[in-house]
């Protein structure tokens, strides 16, 4: 035995002599606990709506308490717009599933499939979320600015205020689809070498 | 007449009777905080036995064990990293750090196996699946099977960690028994 390989060895032996913390489940307990793990993500999702919902309900509420035309089409934008992220979550399933095939794909390509789903929801973000809420807040923040005092300016400063924030998350979101595509290279390149 | 083929419940319990041990590894290597690493345990038990209703034998019981741990494993680490933003390394960036000069608190096994896990731990999520393949005594074509890495790499990493752990932990070597 070489020297190199003897504290290999006996690591290993360490490693997989390590006492167990006893937390072996039956099946029923596994059945049982599998139900609930449904249960909360049936739960989440249900959060994620009933929050888009309220925000619906708060704007449909200001659209019928407010008697004037451009607060009302940006009542409406910004619900069509909450209306429409809605139902790209839904369509992408935003609390996901147990994937069908864990045992099939292999670590690179279940963690690659990963990390796109997230790449690609960050790189789409300006035709999912923020795109559909710029006519809306544009058009809000305009009907709010206009009948304050002063009001070019104070128009002027918050949209610039609006568009500042869309393009920091616009970018921040980018940024991050950058980083996660660098993860994606080097997993291509580890599986590329077959 | 041909045996039936086993039930999904019947499969789970093969799993859990032959790899319960080596999952409890699995996840002690994935997660430090013993609150969470016991519902990441969870998970991967829930998984796994969710998993057995799509069981066909293409590969071995073995591969689709680890498999299914090591993916779910995964997918809480890409969690955790959003959340704590933590920074994970290759074996090649940890190959080029140097080691403690503690070597010979290695001596003693429980320190060795903490310093072992903080190693494991520390690494990005495939990598860590190799260390913990090559510990858990896998040989090198099954770790490709169950990673997906081409034998050409898995034969390079298994190399770094020989080296990286012969480097770290030598000096305690011939006192820990």
């Amino acid at each position: 035995m070489t020297n190199e390989s003897l504290p290999n060895d006996r690591l290993k032996r360490a490693w997989q002599n390590q006492p167990s913390e006893g937390m072996r489940m039956s099946v029923d307990e596994i059945r049982r606990r599998a139900g609930k793990f449904q249960k909360t993500i049936y739960w989440r999702n249900a959060r994620e709506y009933v929050a888009g919902l309220a925000v619906v309900v708060f704007f449909g509420f200001m659209f019928w308490l407010s008697s004037d035309v451009l607060t009302r089409v940006s009542c409406g934008l910004v619900n069509v717009g909450v209306l429409y992220i809605m139902w790209h979550l839904h369509q992408r399933g935003s609390s996901r599933n147990l994937p069908a095939d864990l045992g099939l794909a292999s670590g690179i390509e279940y963690h690659r499939r990963e990390l796109e789903r997230q790449r690609d929801l960050l790189q789409s973000v300006w035709w999912w979320y923020l795109g559909p809420m710029i006519p809306g807040g544009v058009a809000f923040v305009v009907a709010q600015a206009r009948t304050s005092p002063g009001h070019l300016r104070h128009m002027g400063l918050s949209l610039a205020f609006f568009a500042l924030v869309v393009a920091l998350v616009g970018w921040l979101n980018h940024w991050a689809a950058r980083r996660l595509q660098s993860r994606i290279d080097e997993l291509n390149a580890l599986e590329g070498q077959r | 007449m041909p045996a039936p083929p086993p039930t999904q419940d019947e499969l789970y319990r093969e799993a859990a009777d032959t790899y319960d041990a080596a999952l409890e590894r699995l996840a002690r290597a994935y997660e430090a905080d013993a609150e969470v690493r016991r519902d990441l345990l969870q998970d991967i038990h829930i998984a796994l036995w969710r998993s057995f209703e799509g069981f066909d034998g293409r590969c071995s019981l073995r591969t689709w064990v680890y498999r299914v741990a090591h993916n779910t494993a995964a997918s809480h680490v890409i969690r955790e990293r959003r959340n704590k933003s933590q920074t994970l390394v290759g074996l090649e960036e940890l190959e080029s750090v140097p080691a403690h000069r503690d070597g010979e608190l290695a001596a003693d096994r429980r320190y060795a196996l903490e310093r072992l896990l903080e190693l494991v731990q520390s690494l990005k999520p495939l990598d860590r699946q190799v260390i913990l393949s090559y510990l858990e005594g896998l040989d090198a074509g099954s770790i490709g099977e169950i990673t997906g890495i081409s034998p050409g790499n898995v034969a390079t990493k298994i190399h770094r960690i020989k080296n990286l752990l012969a480097r770290r932990f030598r000096e305690g070597g011939r006192h820990d028994e």
